[in-house]
Parts: structure tokens; C-alpha cells; sequence
């Protein structure tokens, strides 16, 4: 029993339920509180890395928690290997700086926000942790309903109109899912992911396909492949650029990890294989970015054109993980580390730049570089990642992602990377070019939230610098995630391993 | 048998007006009835199956329903009951902005 994992999940959910009894007492304490609950979380995420390194190197880390006492496979169980410890890792130490720099950003109803930030937080980290698949569909559903609020935060008609789109479909996967579980829990009686991934063999082929169909389709419209990808562009674009960074940045990879820990380690993947989904998802991904890479040329307005870059690079992912190799889990792992980095910091700096112009359309921003110099360098910066410049993480990503589709010989994924990369250049140009045009900046609008004091404007600037200096530093040392990539490939790979490291010991 | 062809039924019958129908109320409605139409259907899945559940000694041997699948739709209806809540507080902040609750008339529920 490790109490680490379970206040992963507890401490947000504990600090969302007492903002509002703060607020009753004395509205300046809420800043701190959040700060702090936000480094706490950060520190028990450091406190794992650090405490447990040596098993994390061997690769034989887990960490268990039984909820209540009851040992799987009848209780709920939380449970962490180094496939989790990747993920858990990553939302907590990207949630803070988004914390910190929504201190920053956010001015209006600052209390609901953060209780929704932090109930969101307590749901990812759940989603990552849980042994059960009931749960996760618990988790799942508290994602959506803490994540639409949020789309819908600015409270105008994109906002709401989005939320509204956002909650159908996401809604409707949720029952689909429901559906899978049910039929799960009716052909094995058992509720524990462990336990349906030893015994799933035992269920008749033609049921096997229909539970993996329902999960497939549940999972595929909640992270927003092909058939389904019109709710993510106004989702991402309508909330505040916190939010958006949030969506676009760490709820999308948290999708892909699901997808990971259902269709890898509870689903044998060979099951995938041999029904020949694997190659037509890998299709219909790529067939996805292109959409993506494509509409965001076309894409007048910078959030939506970041928003349809997302779904390319989502689509990516998920193209070179279905390949299941080594190569491509590792690659796909390692883009969405470098697409968390970039897309957050081209949210957050994007955020900061458009106070200054009335509107967010593309001929709205000339002249916003002069505004304020630093920022618009690290927007650039960030936004030559995403295009793959050397030195930057997106290159490193991109490269292996070429690598992984070059050895299964798909030659349709390499234009997909080389021909969104080009068009990448062409989008993020059109934007750098207009930034820099020697122009008067409008006045912003009225009821947009104007930051006025001044020592948040300069949390916010350092944020984003933050965010940039992370997509230059692990560019170059992108040797650091070499070896937990590794090792979290090695755990996909392998699902007997998580089968016995929770039954059986 | 007759139960999956009632869940077939009403999972359509959910599913029409969120394409046809011109109105959000009518498509938050049909949601629901997708929604309860699988909660049926668990439940009638799982009842009188003879799966025991833990029994004390000295009670009867017998076919039991078995009790986690109401436990799950249990939690399935308090998530339905808060998604509808939202989607509905949603329409009525629409309403508000738009003056209107049909789909067709705001222009960006199109796109």
C-alpha cells in the first residue's frame, strides 16, 4: 500500500471542495491555496521520481493502493508503473505552471474556475492511476463535466455554442463506453483491468470484437480522430488560452494514454491486429492529420489555426502508436511529451499576445511583435518546434516518428509528417509575418479581460518563458526521456508484466 | 430477447432527434432517453442470471440478481442527471445570449 498515488488524486479534489469555504473567509488566501496545492502535487510527483529511482531504472517499479482495503480483484484498486509515472508526471508538473500562470491570466469568477481546474486535475490524475474499469469511466465523465464549463468559461456564444457540441459528442462516447464495460462485467463478472486482461481470452471471439468495437469507437470520438474531429477545433478555441492550452496541450494526451492502457495492456492488441483495425486506424489517423494540417492553412482566426494543428498532431500520434512497433510507441510517447510542451507554450504566449488586439483574426494582429518583443520571440520559437527547426524537441520527435513509419515502409505516414511540417511553415508564417508588419495595434475590446497589475503581467511573460526555455532545453538534452520513454514502452510491450505485478504478489 | 429489442428500440428512438430534430431541448431529451435506454438494458441483462452474490450462511441457495451491475447503473444515472443539468444550463446560457434555441439558427453549432 503506497499513499503517494491516492493523494495524487485526493489533494486536488480536497483543495476544489475547500476554495469555496475559503472564499466565504477571505478571498486574498485563494491564490495562495492553489499555489500551494498546486506544488504539493508537484512535489509527491518528485517525491515518487526520486524516492523509488532505483526500481524506476530497473523497470520493475509499481506502486499499488487498495481502496478500502480490498485486494483485486474485488476492490478498487490505484496503481502505478512507469507507463503511469510518465503521464502522472506530466500533467502534475504542467498543471502548475498553468495554475501559476492562470493567477495571471484568469479575472473574473476566479473561484469556479479553479474549482473546475482542480476537480479537472483530480479526474486526469484518476483517469492515469485507476485499476478499474469502472472508475475510469467515472473519471472519464468527470473530465467532460469539468472540462466544458471551462470551454464555456468566457460565458459569450462561442463559448457556450462550443460547450454545447463538445458535451454531445463527448456525452454520447461516454455511453458507448458505459456500453463496453457492461458487456465486460456481463462476460466475466470482473470489474478489475488485470483481471479482464488475463481472462479476455476466455470470451468468444465475436464478443471480443464487439467489446473492442465499442471501446475503439468511445475512445476515438473522445480524443477527436477522422469521422469525429468537428468538436475539437471550437472547443479548443473558445475558452480562455489557459483553458485552451489545458484541452489542447494535456487533456488530448491523456485520451491517448487510455487509449494505451485499454487497447495495449487490458485488450491484447493482437486481437487488433488479426481483426485488421490496426492498419485501418493507422488510416484513418493519417487521414485525420491531413484534415487538421490542412484546415489550419485555411484558418483565419490563431486559435482556431493552433486548434486544427492539434488535431494534425493527434492524429499523428495515434497513426505511429497503431503501428506497434518499439520504434513507433516510443516516438509516439516521445511527440506527446513535445507536443504538451509546444502546444501549452503557443497557447499561453498566445493568450498574453492577443490583450493587445481586438480580435483574434489574423488581420487584427499586425504589429503585435512590438508590443512585447520577448514574447513574440518565444511564440516563434515555440512555433518553429512545431514545424521541426533542429535544435527544438519537435524536430527530435518528429524524426523518430519519420524513422518508425519508415521501417514499417508507410510511406502515406512520411508525407503526413514532411507535408505537415510544409504547410506548418506556410500557417505559422502567414502569423509571424503579420506580427512583425509595422502597423498601429487596435484598441483592445471592452469587456475583454485586460491585465492591469503589473507584477501579473510579469507572471505571465515568465510562464511562457518557461514553457519556451523547456522546448529549446529538451531539444537538446532530449536525451533525458530516453530512458523513462524507454521504459514506458517497454511496459506497453509487455502486459503480462502488469498482469502479474497486480494479481499476483 | 425481447428486452434488447425494447434497448434497440429506445437507443433509435434517443438517437432521432439529435439529427432531425430542431431543437436543442428535443435533442437534450433524446439524450436522455439513449441514456436510460442503456441503464434497461444493464439491468436486464443482469437480472435473475444465478450469478450469487456474497451470501451469509443460513440464507437460501437460489438465483440471485446480481447486485454490481445496479450498483454501476446507479452511478451511470447520477452522471446522466449532472450531464443533462449542464447541457441544459448550457441551452438556457444560449438562449440568453441568441434568443433562440433551435440548432439552425445559431451559426456556429454548424460548423
Amino acid at each position: 500500500m503506497n499513499t503517494e498515488i491516492l493523494l495524487l488524486i485526493l489533494i486536488p479534489i480536497t483543495t476544489a471542495f475547500l476554495i469555496p469555504l475559503i472564499d466565504l473567509i477571505n478571498l486574498g488566501f485563494r491564490k495562495g491555496v492553489v499555489i500551494t496545492a498546486g506544488i504539493v502535487e508537484s512535489l509527491i510527483s518528485l517525491h515518487i521520481l526520486i524516492k523509488y529511482y532505483e526500481p524506476i531504472r530497473a523497470g520493475t517499479f509499481s506502486l499499488k493502493y487498495h481502496l478500502g482495503g480490498w485486494y483485486p480483484p474485488f476492490g478498487i484498486n490505484l496503481f502505478m508503473d512507469n507507463l503511469a509515472l510518465l503521464f502522472s508526471t506530466l500533467v502534475s508538473l504542467s498543471l502548475l505552471l498553468i495554475i501559476i500562470y492562470s493567477i495571471g491570466f484568469i479575472g473574473h469568477h476566479e473561484g469556479k474556475y479553479y474549482v473546475l481546474l482542480f476537480l479537472m486535475l483530480g479526474a486526469l490524475q484518476g483517469t492515469i492511476l485507476t485499476g478499474d474499469i469502472f472508475n475510469l469511466y467515472v473519471f472519464i465523465e468527470l473530465l467532460t463535466l469539468t472540462s466544458s464549463p471551462l470551454v464555456a468559461f468566457k460565458r459569450n456564444q462561442d463559448g457556450t455554442e462550443a460547450a454545447i457540441k463538445y458535451m454531445f459528442y463527448k456525452v454520447i462516447a461516454g455511453l458507448l463506453f458505459f456500453i463496453g464495460v457492461i458487456l465486460v462485467y456481463l462476460n466475466l463478472g470482473s470489474l478489475n483491468m488485470a483481471e479482464i486482461a488475463s481472462n479476455f481470452g476466455q470470451i468468444t471471439p465475436e464478443m471480443q470484437l464487439v467489446i473492442i468495437g465499442f471501446f475503439l469507437t468511445s475512445i476515438l470520438i473522445k480524443s477527436g480522430i477522422f469521422p469525429f474531429i468537428y468538436w475539437m477545433p471550437k472547443a479548443y478555441s473558445a475558452g480562455p488560452s489557459s483553458v485552451s492550452a489545458l484541452l489542447s496541450g494535456i487533456l488530448s494526451k491523456v485520451y491517448i494514454y487510455i487509449f494505451i492502457r485499454l487497447f495495449w495492456i487490458v485488450f491484447d492488441f493482437s486481437l487488433i491486429t488479426e481483426a485488421g483495425l490496426s492498419r485501418f486506424i493507422v488510416y484513418l489517423a493519417i487521414v485525420s492529420g491531413l484534415i487538421g494540417h490542412i484546415l489550419a492553412l485555411q484558418a483565419d482566426d490563431i486559435k482556431r489555426m493552433l486548434s486544427f494543428s492539434s488535431v494534425g498532431h493527434i492524429g499523428l500520434i495515434i497513426a505511429v502508436l497503431f503501428l506497434n512497433t518499439t520504434a513507433g510507441i516510443y516516438a509516439g510517447l516521445l511527440h506527446v511529451v513535445s507536443h504538451l510542451i509546444m502546444k501549452s507554450s503557443l497557447f499561453v504566449g498566445t493568450g498574453y499576445l492577443l490583450q493587445f488586439t481586438p480580435s483574434h483574426k489574423i488581420d487584427d494582429l499586425g504589429g503585435v511583435a512590438y508590443k512585447n518583443n520577448g514574447v513574440f520571440v518565444g511564440f516563434i520559437i515555440a512555433s518553429m518546434g512545431m514545424i521541426g527547426i533542429p535544435p527544438l524537441i519537435g524536430f527530435v520527435s518528429k524524426w523518430f516518428i519519420l524513422l518508425a513509419f519508415l521501417e514499417e515502409k508507410l510511406y502515406l505516414g512520411i508525407v503526413l509528417v514532411i507535408g505537415g511540417s510544409l504547410t506548418a511553415v506556410i500557417y505559422y508564417f502567414r502569423y509571424i509575418y503579420q506580427g512583425y508588419k509595422r502597423m498601429e495595434v487596435g484598441e483592445p475590446k471592452k469587456e475583454r479581460h485586460v491585465l492591469k497589475i503589473f507584477y501579473r503581467e510579469k507572471v505571465v511573460t515568465s510562464i511562457i518563458h518557461v514553457f519556451v526555455s523547456l522546448v529549446l532545453l529538451f531539444g537538446i538534452f532530449y536525451k533525458i526521456f530516453d530512458l523513462p520513454l524507454r521504459l514506458a514502452a517497454q511496459n506497453i510491450m509487455d502486459p503480462s508484466n502488469y498482469i502479474k505485478m497486480i494479481l499476483g504478489g | 430477447m425481447i428486452y434488447n429489442l425494447i434497448f434497440v428500440a429506445l437507443f433509435l428512438l434517443g438517437f432521432y432527434p439529435i439529427f432531425m430534430s430542431n431543437s436543442l431541448i428535443k435533442m437534450v431529451i433524446g439524450l436522455n432517453i439513449m441514456e436510460s435506454s442503456v441503464f434497461f438494458w444493464a439491468i436486464s441483462m443482469s437480472s435473475n442470471k444465478g450469478l450469487l452474490p456474497i451470501i451469509e450462511s443460513g440464507v437460501a441457495e437460489g438465483i440471485y440478481t446480481d447486485p454490481v451491475p445496479q450498483a454501476l447503473v446507479l452511478t451511470g444515472i447520477v452522471i446522466g442527471a449532472s450531464t443533462t443539468a449542464l447541457l441544459l444550463t448550457l441551452v438556457i446560457e444560449l438562449n440568453k445570449l441568441t434568443g433562440t434555441i433551435k440548432p439552425d439558427e445559431v451559426k456556429g453549432l454548424g460548423d
